[in-house]
Formats: C-alpha cells, structure tokens, sequence
C-alpha cells in the first residue's frame, strides 16, 4: 500500500486528499491532517474519489470513426488524422475556423499548453472552457 | 476569492447569495458554521430554501433573477441611515456620485414588489451587513448565470465598497468556483480575450512578449466564447455576418452536448462541423459524435498543478500509471502541435510550468519543487522567494480604485406567463457532479442521487396531483424531458428547481440560450416551463 | 501481574529492523507532508516512525478495507446446451505475518471490537479473518493524550490492561515493557537480549506516567452518565433534530471511526462477461443506508440521520455487548464539517439530564 498525497478533482475548494494504491489500483481516498483547507475532513465525493478511476467505462485506447462508427485505432493514427484534418480546415477556411475548448478538470500546464496550442499553432484566439457553467 | 476560505471563520457577518454551499463548497460552509458558532451572523440570498437558508438568520428569499433590485434596495437603505463607509469610498473608489444618484432613484418599495421580499427584511439585512466590522460575500452560479450576470456581480461589488468591506482581512467579495480547476483555466488564459495571467491579446507588447518566447505571431483579434462556438447561427444566416463558422474543434475534458443550454441548437452546431476531436475519460456524450477521440489519463494518473478557488495553485502528483492505453493531456498536444509542425519540446509538466513562470506574472514563484515543498501558493506570487497572497487588494484595488457600476435590474430573457407558468431554475446535487461523468459511476455517490428529481412546491403539487416519486414531463418552448417528482418547500410556489447532472433527462434541451452580454455567461437559473404527462402512481 | 521488562530507546531501531525480516512492519509514519499516517515500512532509516502525533487513521483499512474484492464473476456458457450462468470465484487477501508497531489503546480496543462484529458472529468473515491472522500488536501507552481524545471516559485507555501481544510505556530514555497475549510473549523470549527485566524504579515510573497522563485530558465528558440518561429517558429527539440539521452527509465519521463496520456490496464489471464483486465503506448517516426498495425510508433524514450512529455507539451496543463501541479516540470530532461530534452529543445529553424520579 502507498499513500500518494494529491488535490480533490471534484469542486473548487481544493482539498488535499491521500489516494490509496495497492498493487497499481486506486483503493481508497482519505483527507490529509495538516492541509491548510481540508484540515482532516473531506466531503462525500472527496472520500470517494477513487470511486470511478478503474470503472469498465474508461476509455483505453484511441477511437476513430470509419464507416460512420468509432473504432479502436492506434495512437499514431488517431494523431495523424487529427493534425491532418485541423491543417486542413486552418488551410481552407482560416485559423478562426477552428475551436479549442480546454478543461477546468485538466491541470494548469495542460491548459497552458492547450491556449498555446490554439495560438501559436493553429493561430487563433477561439479558446475557452466551461468557466461559466 | 479575494479572501481566502480560513478567512471566513474570522467573519462577523457572512453574507451568501446563490451558493448551496452545504451542499456543493462543503468545506467553505464548514467554515460558516465555525464563523456562526463564534458569533457571527449569516445571510442567505436564495429563491430556494437550501440547507443553508435554513441556519441563516435572515433568508431573503427573492424570486429568481431579482438580485439587483434587492441590492440596490439594501444599499438605499445603508445610505439613508448613513452606514456607508465614507472614508474608503473617497480614498479607494471612484464614480461613487452616479452611484449615489442612481441610488436616490431607487424605491423600496418598488424593490420589496419586485424582489418578493418585505421592505422590513431588506433593511434589516442591509442594517446588518452595513454595521458589522468584518462582513463577507460569497457567491456563486446563482449570481451570474443570468442574462444580468454582470450586473449582479457588480452589484455586489458596489455593496462591498459602499460599507467598506473589501481590502482588507476576513472580509471580501468571493465567488466560489465549481470546478477543482476553473480558477486555473481562466489563469492560464484558455479564454479567448487573455493570455496567461488574464494580459489581454490585445496588447501588442503582450503579444510580443509571448511571440519571443513561442517563436510565432499571435493572433491580434479576441476568439470566440465556448457559447459562440457551441450555437452558431443556421449556415444560412452565418452567410451574412462576417464571422465565419466553426468548422471543426478540438474539445478537452468537457461535455457541451450535456452541459451547455438549448442543446438543441448545440447538436444542430455540432452536426455542421468538418471535424471533432475529443479527449476525455469516458465516452461522453460529445465523445460519441466525434471523429476521433483520444483516451485521457484521470487526476490519478498524472502529475500537475491545479488552482482553487481561492488561488492556492497546488500539486497533483501521479498515483498510478494512466489506465489502459490512456495518455496524459499535455502528451497528447505536444503530440499534436509536432505533427503539425510546431515542437512543444518539455520533459516534464515541471518544465511547462518553468515557462508559465516566465510569462505569467502572477505565476511567477510558482516553480513545482518549492509548491512540492509546501502546500500550495496562492497567487499573485511574484518569484521564487516571495510568499503568495492571502488576500486581493490590499492596500488597493489592481485596476488602481475601485469604480462603482451602478446597474438596474432586468427581468430574465424568459418570464413565465400562462402558457409556462413555472420558473425553472438548474443547480447542482450533493452526491452527483456536472454531467455525471464521475459521480455516477461511483457506486455510493449513485445510489445516494440515482434520480433525476424534479422540486416542486407541495402546493403546486396538490393542485396539479403531483405526488412523491411520480415522474412529469417538463416543457419549455424549447424541448422537453421527463423527471421524477420531489415535493418539498426548498422551492417557493411557483417554481421549479432541478440538476442538470443526468443524460436521461437532459434538462438543457429545456433552458434557454440567452446569456449576459459581457460574461457571455448563460441565463441557466431561470426558463420557463409547464409541467405535462403526469404519470400517476 | 503481567510480565515486565525494559527496552532501551536505543534498541528500538535494531529490534524493529529484526523484526523487520519475518514481518511486514507496519508503524505510524511522518511522511514529508508532515502527516502522519499507518504505513508499511520497507525501509527503516528512510522513514521517521512517529510517537509523538495521534496516525491520521486507525487500524481499520488493514483489517477492513475501504475497497476490498470479495470474488470475481464470469459468464460460464455450456458447450453443448447454450445455457450460461454467473460463476464466482472468492478472492482471499494475502495474509502476511505482520507485526503492527506504536499501536494505540484506543486502536488496540478497537480492532477487539470488530473482532467480535466479524469473527464472532453468526457469520464468520472470512476475508476480515485473513487480514487478521498473523497479525502481532505493540502497543504504546499515551502520556499526553490528544487534543480530542476522551478514552479515559470510554475505558479504552490512555493504557491497556490486556488485549495487546506487548504494551511500551515511554520512560524517558527507555520503554517500559509488558507482554500480554502468546505471540507477544514469544516474541520477547525470541529477541531476548533486547530487553532486562524491569527493577521496581521502572515499575515506579510506568505508574506515574499512566497516573499523571489521566490528569492530562482536555475533554471532560461523562460517557457511563449519558448511557444511563440514554437508556432512563425518553430519546433525546430534539437534539438528535439539531444536530442532524448540521450534517453535512460526507459520512467521514463512519468512514474514519475505528468500530464503523457497516459496508455495501456492489459489482463492477470488468467487460461484458465478466466482473468483480467490491465491498466499500458505507455510513449508516446517508439516506441511501435505509431507504427501501420503493422508495421509502424509516429514518427522517432531515431529523434523524445521526440516530443510529450515536445510539448504537453509545446505548445499543451497552446492551449488547456489555461496553460502548465509542473508544475515544476523538478522531471524528475533528472530521466533522459541521460540529456535529460525539462530545458535542453528549454534551448536549448530559446538560439534558432531567431527575430520575420525573421519568415515569
């Protein structure tokens, strides 16, 4: 069993919460003693943190639609698709034909690099995420 | 959050509107308790009787989308007995003579109609918030998803700086944030008129600093909003305007087609598109009309930073390799911004982060060891030796004084009338989160909340022969969606309350599409509805 | 009498690290982040094994996990008929010798009580069983309670006077040392040079700790007066009223309450065919616990959700099992979002104490 000291991926309040892992399995979550907001206690989502981390549903590998359905592919595959066809659509219609939406459930460094994504590299400002929901 | 969440136990007036904080910020209303335990008084502003409304001592109970007219009324009332703060008003604001006006034209009375809330409570709440030393507001969606969003949020503003409740130690105005990282998103400039550490995209020194560092140009014109990205027009009246249409997108970690409103016009835009890509944990119901979607390793697998509420920019660490073939978000744009040619070469999130330090300047001590170290930092923090900021605007505000914005109330884009006679309000459950992507498959939190439960007042219940668990079908001028009947008084007579957490009853196919002007923030709190189909039971 | 003994704190270590080759040492840790929690030790110098602050948690998730598999599932189909079923297939948990180090009283009672929920009732548990078997407890008497501990009024504590395979009581510059049950005596006798036998100076002193750590405690409660008030009168519906109106529903006092037992079964499907059968934690607090089938549930959740958990701790197990399965250890005073606590409760019960001759 480890004890891995993380952030909650729930609500806003930032609680510092320990995952449980035993043989590479998220076991159990539990709050931290000392964090300065959670200060020993959790809510009930907090607690069960872990609840859907090794759920059947979770995605595995990439998907692409052939034939007018999502299938398994490989991940350079997907990747070459997906850079292709966004070339494509910024060539054709222009950078501003493109949307980017980010995640407030994504961390700081992947949302940077998200915005950075939509402007340095496809050249538009159409970025934004669910800041208002 | 201007304050920070230990900062409201030291509050001698807690000041809530639009927030189920029990229920949805629990360790905030911890906080209120303790605040109350020692003393301190707390107001609720809410249409519904929540949990909360219930401890509070005074619960003004509006009718939705009538908090501008509430406030101006209670800061009449602060002027006419003379309990503003003259001091901070003329060393730390500005404007403060419109404001006064404007408030000189204001009616209690008229305020009372308008709000549903006796002239006597508005004055009482006013007297009690206005006197105290240490009072603080906190808010959430209630306040701003209104078509006068902004209006509310600046006139909580304007409440605070009339008394001189901000700037200073346990007392503030502090919108509570819903998302474990939306305060980080907005930080980190994914919104489509900022770049990191909200410098606007349309400075050109701004954007030259950021060209020096990405070796490219920036675009000079602000992008789209993720509402305008979502309901384009019809491609015909898109013809006309200069704006051209999205055409393909490339969508992270979020679930428009469950979340956002009239989703209607969303699939109808979504349907339009050349192409979509998503990445996401599960098969959202945005990942299942995608072209490609790509497996997202979860909080659990990967390492980060994320930013609270109350700015604290903390450390996720890694607990588990991802699931499956599952890949990390940052991996998946290098991977993607390579193939189209632009290397995003870092090693590690700690290198990327090492780059946010440098452009962003509220980020700019916030290097992984130290935040490794400690338990987090609250911006701004300007380097690596420099401690972090409990609270905003000490001293002054950051745009320099604090201007006054008088607004006047506005009545939701879609009042009821015969046809639609119930208000429909949306919010969050306790046990369920957003769309449920999570929640619902975490077997305790399901069986706690597995019903996509509709309030509504026991007399309205009886007049329509509404009974307990019987299911009713809701309809806006929009769409329609069946839920199951909860009858209790946290909603007044008259309106409706329920979550948007559950595919099966898609309540946005209900809500309406109009949204604030400025904030572009959608009017979710109130539609208009009529119950049909009672199934009885 | 006990037999007695003495450690030197120098020989903690080196005897730890012996037994560190034939058990798997699982110690009370102050890990970087400055908490302190139970953690399996794989190696001794590169942790700081702490006596000095309360573990984060109990024994609980080692004997009771938060998630334990209980079997796996799978379609089985018939060759030739085409008839299928669900065969399951138990999955017991390793049971590796374990030597658990800086034990608490109040833990130490603790894991007794749930040995008697899960090995002593009708239904023996086999799972509980392995996690339990093997396991040797050494345990630490607590000089200085903690802020929230009131063991003392539940009889749990701050020292023990049985239960334990070997009991340390801190000295000064060693362990005071007495062993209780069979595999403590054994390991004693295996590790003989480490210890002396204690001369009555040493006896004098374990005393004296024990006398003056009594006199040390912050919270004053009276649990023995609330059982009778509890079971003379009426039940207390007002302030059960007041203090279920504060709950916050986490659960986080079951779930961290070293005697919570409850669980829910459900099951996860690994694919189409196949699945796990899970047991987790659940918490008699939330409506989910008792609501029925359709829909209706015996308890007012509004009114009556921390019911069941006070009285059962503090009534109902009194006269069950003779004792209060409340041992003090003031973990979910802390825990609790909305000061709903079992100190306040019975505060609250106490100062509610009406005559005995005015109760019919």
């Amino acid at each position: 069993m480890r004890d891995v000291l993380t952030v909650c991926c729930y609500c806003g309040c930032g609680c510092g919460l320990y995952l449980h892992v035993k043989d590479d399995r998220v076991v159990g979550s539990s709050p931290s003693r000392n964090h300065p907001v959670s200060r020993n206690n959790l809510c009930v989502r907090g607690w069960n943190a872990h609840g859907f981390i090794h759920d059947a549903g979770r995605l595995a590998e990439p998907l692409v639609r052939r034939d007018g359905r999502l299938r398994p592919a490989s991940w350079d595959e997907a990747l070459q698709i997906t850079a292709d066809a966004l070339g494509r659509i910024v060539h054709e219609h222009g950078s501003d034909a493109v949307g980017v939406l980010a995640s407030a459930k994504c961390t700081n460094e992947e949302n940077y690099l998200l915005q950075k994504f939509a402007r340095a590299v496809l050249g538009t400002n159409n970025i934004d995420h669910c800041a208002r929901l | 959050m201007t304050n920070s969440i230990n900062e409201i136990e030291q509050a001698q007036v807690i000041l809530v509107s639009g927030s189920n904080t029990t229920r949805t910020h629990p360790q905030v209303a911890r906080r209120f308790f303790t605040a109350m335990d020692r003393g301190a008084k707390l107001i609720v502003i809410d249409p519904r009787r929540t949990r909360l409304a219930r401890h509070a001592h005074i619960h003004l109970r509006i009718r939705p989308g009538t908090d501008i007219a509430l406030l101006n009324g209670m800061m009449r009332s602060i002027i006419d007995e003379n309990l503003i703060d003259d001091l901070f008003i003329q060393m730390r604001t500005e404007n403060y003579t419109t404001m006064r006006d404007m408030l000189f034209g204001i009616d209690l009375a008229q305020a009372a109609a308008i709000t549903g809330v006796p002239e006597k409570m508005i004055r009482r709440a006013a007297r009690i918030y206005a006197q105290a030393q240490r009072s603080v507001i906190c808010y959430c969606l209630g306040v701003t998803q209104h078509i006068a969003g902004t209006g509310n949020v600046q006139s909580y503003a304007n409440l605070a700086m009339l008394t001189g409740h901000v700037e200073q130690e346990f007392t503030g105005v502090d919108p509570l944030r819903g998302q474990n990282n939306v305060q980080g998103a907005c930080d980190m400039g994914a919104l489509p008129g900022v770049l990191p550490g909200y410098q606007s995209v349309a400075d050109p020194g701004v954007r030259e600093k950021f060209a020096r560092v990405w070796g490219v140009e920036l675009p000079v014109t602000a992008g789209m909003t993720l509402l305008d990205m979502t309901h384009v027009p019809d491609s015909a009246a898109s013809l006309q305007t200069a704006t051209p249409a999205i055409r393909a997108m490339y969508i992270t970690g979020e679930n428009p087609l469950l979340s956002e409103p009239a989703l209607n016009s969303v699939r109808r835009t979504f349907h339009q598109f050349d192409f979509l890509a998503v990445s996401d944990i599960f098969l959202s119901e945005t990942a299942q009309v995608a072209d490609v979607v790509f497996p997202a390793a979860s909080f659990a697998e990967k390492s980060g930073t994320i930013t609270s509420s109350e700015r604290r920019v903390q450390l996720m660490r890694k607990a588990i390799d991802p699931v499956g073939d599952s890949r990390p978000d940052d991996w998946i744009v290098r991977e993607l911004a390579r193939r189209m040619g632009y290397a995003m070469d870092y090693d590690s999130p700690a290198e990327i982060m090492e780059e946010i330090c440098l452009v962003t300047p509220i980020y700019a001590g916030m290097y992984h060891d130290r935040l490794d170290r400690e338990w987090g930092v609250q911006w701004p923090c300007g380097g690596r030796d420099q401690e972090g900021t409990q609270y905003l605007h000490k001293y002054s505000f950051t745009r320099g004084r604090g201007r006054f914005e008088p607004a006047r109330h506005v009545e939701p884009a879609e009042p009821v009338d015969s046809d639609y006679p119930f208000a429909l309000i949306t919010g969050r459950l306790y046990f369920q989160y957003h769309t449920g992507t999570m929640s619902r498959r975490t077997p305790i939190l399901e069986r706690e909340s597995d019903q996509p439960l509709l309030e509504v007042h026991p007399e309205d219940g009886r007049r329509l022969g509404l009974r307990q668990g019987c299911r009713v079908t809701v309809v806006s001028r929009r769409g329609r969606c069946r839920f199951v009947v909860e009858l209790t008084d946290r909603v007044a007579p008259g309106n409706l309350f329920t979550s948007f957490h559950f595919a099966e009853a898609p309540v946005n196919e209900l809500t309406v599409e109009a949204s604030d002007p400025v904030a572009r923030c959608p009017e979710y709190k109130v539609c208009a509805v009529r119950l049909e189909e009672v199934e009885t039971c | 009498m006990l037999d007695s003994f003495v450690l030197d704190k120098d020989h903690l270590l080196p005897l730890l690290r012996k037994l560190g080759k034939d058990y798997r040492l699982i110690a009370p840790v102050r890990n970087r982040h400055g908490d302190t929690l139970f953690t399996e030790i794989h190696d001794l110098d590169k942790v700081e094994i702490d006596l000095e602050h309360q573990p984060q948690s109990s024994l609980k998730p080692f004997f009771f996990p938060q998630v334990e598999v209980l079997s796996l599932y799978g379609l089985d189909r018939d060759a030739v008929s085409g008839a299928t079923w669900y065969s399951f297939y138990p999955q017991l948990p390793e049971n590796r010798p374990t030597v658990y180090f800086g034990v608490r009283s109040c833990d130490m009672m603790a894991v007794m009580y749930t040995d008697m929920i899960f090995l002593q009732s009708s239904e023996y548990d086999v799972y509980y069983a392995r996690h339990r078997e093997n396991a040797i407890f050494i345990t630490i008497g607590c000089n200085r309670p903690f802020a929230n501990c009131f063991c003392n009024a539940t009889r749990s504590g701050p020292f023990l006077e049985h239960g334990f395979d070997i009991q340390l009581t801190d000295i000064g510059d060693r362990f005071f040392v007495e062993t209780g049950r069979a595999r403590g005596v054994r390991l004693r006798k295996q590790w003989s040079y480490f210890f002396r036998d204690a001369a009555e100076e040493d006896k004098r002193a374990q005393f004296q700790a024990a006398l003056e750590a009594r006199g040390l405690f912050s919270r004053l409660v009276h649990v023995d007066l609330v059982t009778r008030i509890l079971a003379r009168q009426k039940e207390p519906t007002e302030i059960l009223a007041e203090l279920s109106a504060r709950c916050q529903d986490c659960g986080g006092c079951a779930y961290i309450c070293p005697t919570c037992t409850c669980f829910t079964i459900h099951d996860q499907a690994l694919d189409e065919d196949r699945g796990e059968r899970l047991r987790t934690w659940d918490a008699c607090t939330f409506s989910g616990f008792t609501r029925m089938a359709g829909g209706h549930n015996p308890v007012d959740p509004e009114r009556q959700r921390i019911r069941k958990r006070f009285l059962h701790k503090l009534l109902h197990d009194v006269e069950h099992h003779g004792r209060t399965s409340c041992m003090g250890c003031g973990r979910c005073v802390d825990i609790c979002f909305g000061g709903v606590d079992i100190l306040r409760f019975i505060e609250m019960v106490s100062e509610n104490e009406t005559e005995p001759e005015e109760t019919p």
